[in-house]
């Protein structure tokens, strides 16, 4: 009952008629009407397919959706799913709404982590109603190995258009895997999983309050479940689909809330990973990270252009941030012809590592530093377009996996600038 | 007659020696007051140097900026600047309150006005430190926000923020001191509104094309900016 100040009293009287439950399904939600009764939909046919004997509650966390998002998940109809074949739950299923004040997400996860805590949940999975693709399957994928096989952390895997989710192929996971040694895909997905034994470490930690994790803290969890030697796994969930509504994802807002959130992460579990390496390959439930093979429609000139741009607009900036070898050859590739540039592994690891010690030594406005980083990762990303422009997603996964072997390899250059400050030569 | 001189000349020597002996003990208490002044503000620059390094106060002023500037007008760092000013400020003190001592009625007007300026002064210190601060952390602010959303002359935009900044600022601090305080209000209003002003027609007769630009992008077709990226997550 750590958390009693923390959850408000309409929330603990639900919770206290709901008892304790084996499963705990999370369901954060803002303005999801449209989608939210699937979300239910999705945890109750897994319920009754996959665990009909164990006790469950599905928890809403709304941010203060004016469009009866609450009201809604409370009234969703229960309905016997085709896939259970007449199978019903032995037990009564539970929904239990929670209002957050604060609609930061790190809030909302903070909220649904206690209710595990308090509850006592063996095992949780959290899922976006917004995801378009979400299904009992993804749920149960997210339960299974926490119940079934006491694993502590269920980090999703899905099947990607062979251009979308870059920022997590080209920079989170490369360097998350070098940097903490363990081979997590996802570490900012919308849906994963989680034990009560996590679930109980991470509630009652002040890192709930820490600006760099408000709007990403899955990653968060996703590093304290490796950092304290928490079993964590992956399973495959299916295609990763874009929502139809809502604006599309900005670059500038996902790299500062997923690259502030990992260099953060970095930076608190430094003890952890400072004397690792390499990195060690999870247990994985499904196939790894599929790459589909539909035709991306990207404006490449527009890409090529930020980053020239970028480059020479922010050129006092980086010298502060790079190496200043680095920083030349970044330097002179924003002079290339647009056919010719090539952002290549080494300096793309080495780019990530200045910026990660730059952002340790708090070289700049932390928030600056990681905006400093978009034009490089344009440039890096464009220079991706070109080399794989007629790649086979097989070929694709293999220079990714290059990527990340070269952040492996380079690991030694972090811990030096790590250690050591850059002289400012502004 | 011989008398007479012999008279004024004692006369005179007696005043220079009651002056002297008047001046003397004053003269000194200044100098006491002065090198008592300089131990003092000594002390306290070593005092405040030590709580700067603490409170990591250099790194702050290198995240902001404000160092940079320091460094661009040959300036040591934030820590050193400051506590030289404390020094400079507190020496200052004690020589106006030394002199005070002698009791010259002309400087003693002049001193007690300089000592009702002096809280001024270090009010008028941190407007201007303040000022240094969000200048620079704006504009560089302005700067990533124009370049990351590919404007054009996003260093103009920079720049821009910095100016309107540093001319608030230098008005603040001016108007502080009370030096020239109509003037200062008088410039900063016609610099402002002009600056204001220039931007309006400009944006109005040259710009009509890029307000519809921008109009459009923010609330125009969104499944074309869409298409522009890939998803990044």
């Amino acid at each position: 009952m750590a958390e009693e100040s923390f959850l408000t009293d309409d929330l603990l009287r639900q919770l206290i008629s709901v008892g304790e439950v084996d499963l705990l399904v999370g369901i954060p939600s803002l303005n999801n009407v449209a989608t939210i009764a699937n979300a239910v939909a999705a945890a109750e046919d897994s319920f009754q397919h996959a665990f009909p004997r164990e006790r469950a509650v599905i928890v809403n966390v709304d941010s203060g959706s004016n469009d009866g998002t609450p009201d809604a998940f409370l009234n969703a109809s229960s309905h016997q799913n085709s896939r259970g074949r007449g199978l019903t739950s032995l037990r009564t299923g539970h929904r239990v709404v929670a209002r957050c004040d604060t609609p930061s997400p790190a809030a909302v996860f903070r909220t649904i982590v206690a209710t595990a805590e308090l509850v006592r949940a063996k095992a949780c999975a959290v899922v976006s109603p917004a995801s378009p693709g979400l299904s009992a399957g993804w749920v149960e994928n997210l339960l299974q190995p926490v119940c079934r096989q006491d694993f502590d952390f269920v980090a999703p895997l899905y099947a990607r258009q062979r251009f979308d989710g870059l920022l997590v192929r080209q920079l989170l996971y490369p360097m998350s895997r070098a940097i903490f040694g363990r081979r997590i895909r996802e570490l900012l997905a919308t849906e994963f999983g989680f034990s009560g034994r996590l679930a109980s470490n991470c509630a009652n930690r002040d890192a709930w309050h820490e600006a760099s994790i408000q709007d990403s803290p899955q990653t968060w969890m996703a590093a304290t479940a490796i950092s304290s030697d928490f079993r964590c796994c992956q399973s495959f969930l299916g295609p990763k689909v874009r929502p139809a509504a809502g604006p599309p994802t900005d670059l500038v807002t996902a790299i500062r809330q997923a690259v502030g959130a990992l260099f953060w992460c970095a930076e608190s579990q430094q003890r952890f990973w400072m004397q690792r390496t390499g990195s060690e390959p999870l247990s994985t439930f499904g196939p790894d990270h599929e790459l589909t093979d539909e035709p991306a429609n990207v404006n490449l000139e527009r890409i090529f252009e930020l980053f020239r741009c970028g480059v020479a607009e922010l050129s006092p900036i980086l010298k502060t941030l790079l190496n200043p070898d680095t920083n030349t050859e970044i330097q002179h590739l924003a002079t290339l012809d647009e056919r010719s540039l090539c952002f290549d592994n080494t300096l793309w690891a080495r780019t990530l590592y200045d910026f990660a010690g730059s952002y340790h030594h708090a070289l700049l406005n932390r928030d600056h530093l990681v905006q400093a980083l978009v034009p490089l990762y344009r440039g890096r990303i464009y220079s991706f377009f070109l080399r794989h422009a007629s790649s086979s997603p097989a070929e694709m996964e293999a220079d990714s996996e290059n990527l990340c072997l070269e952040l492996e390899r380079q690991k030694p250059y972090l811990i030096e600038r790590w250690k050591k400050p850059s002289e400012v030569v502004i | 007659m011989k008398n007479t001189i012999l008279r004024g000349l004692a006369q005179a020597y007696e005043n220079l020696v009651h002056m002297i002996a008047d001046f003397l003990p004053r003269f000194v208490t200044m100098l006491t007051i002065i090198l008592a002044g300089l131990l003092i503000a000594f002390l306290l620059r070593k005092i405040l140097r030590s709580i700067l390094h603490l409170t990591k106060l250099d790194r702050i002023s290198e995240q902001a900026g404000a160092s940079h500037v320091l460094r661009k007008a040959a300036m040591p760092s934030m820590s050193e600047f400051l506590s030289r000013s404390l020094f400079w400020i507190t020496l200052l003190g004690f020589v106006l309150l030394g002199i005070s001592v002698l009791r010259i009625p002309e400087l003693q007007e002049q001193i007690a006005h300089l000592f009702q300026l002096l809280p001024q002064i270090v009010v008028a210190i941190l407007i201007l430190f303040v000022g240094i601060l969000a200048a620079n952390f704006l504009s560089r602010a302005a700067l990533l926000t124009a370049v990351n959303a590919g404007y054009r002359s996003p260093r103009l935009w920079s720049g821009l923020v910095s100016f309107i900044i540093w001319i608030l600022t230098i008005s603040m601090a001016l108007e502080q001191i009370g030096l020239a305080r109509q003037t200062v209000v008088a410039a900063f209003s016609i610099v402002f509104g002009a600056v204001m002003l220039a931007l309006a027609i400009a944006f109005g007769l040259g710009g009509r094309d890029l307000a519809r630009q921008t109009l459009d992008r923010y609330v125009g077709n969104r499944d074309r900016e869409k298409e522009e990226e890939p998803s990044p997550l």
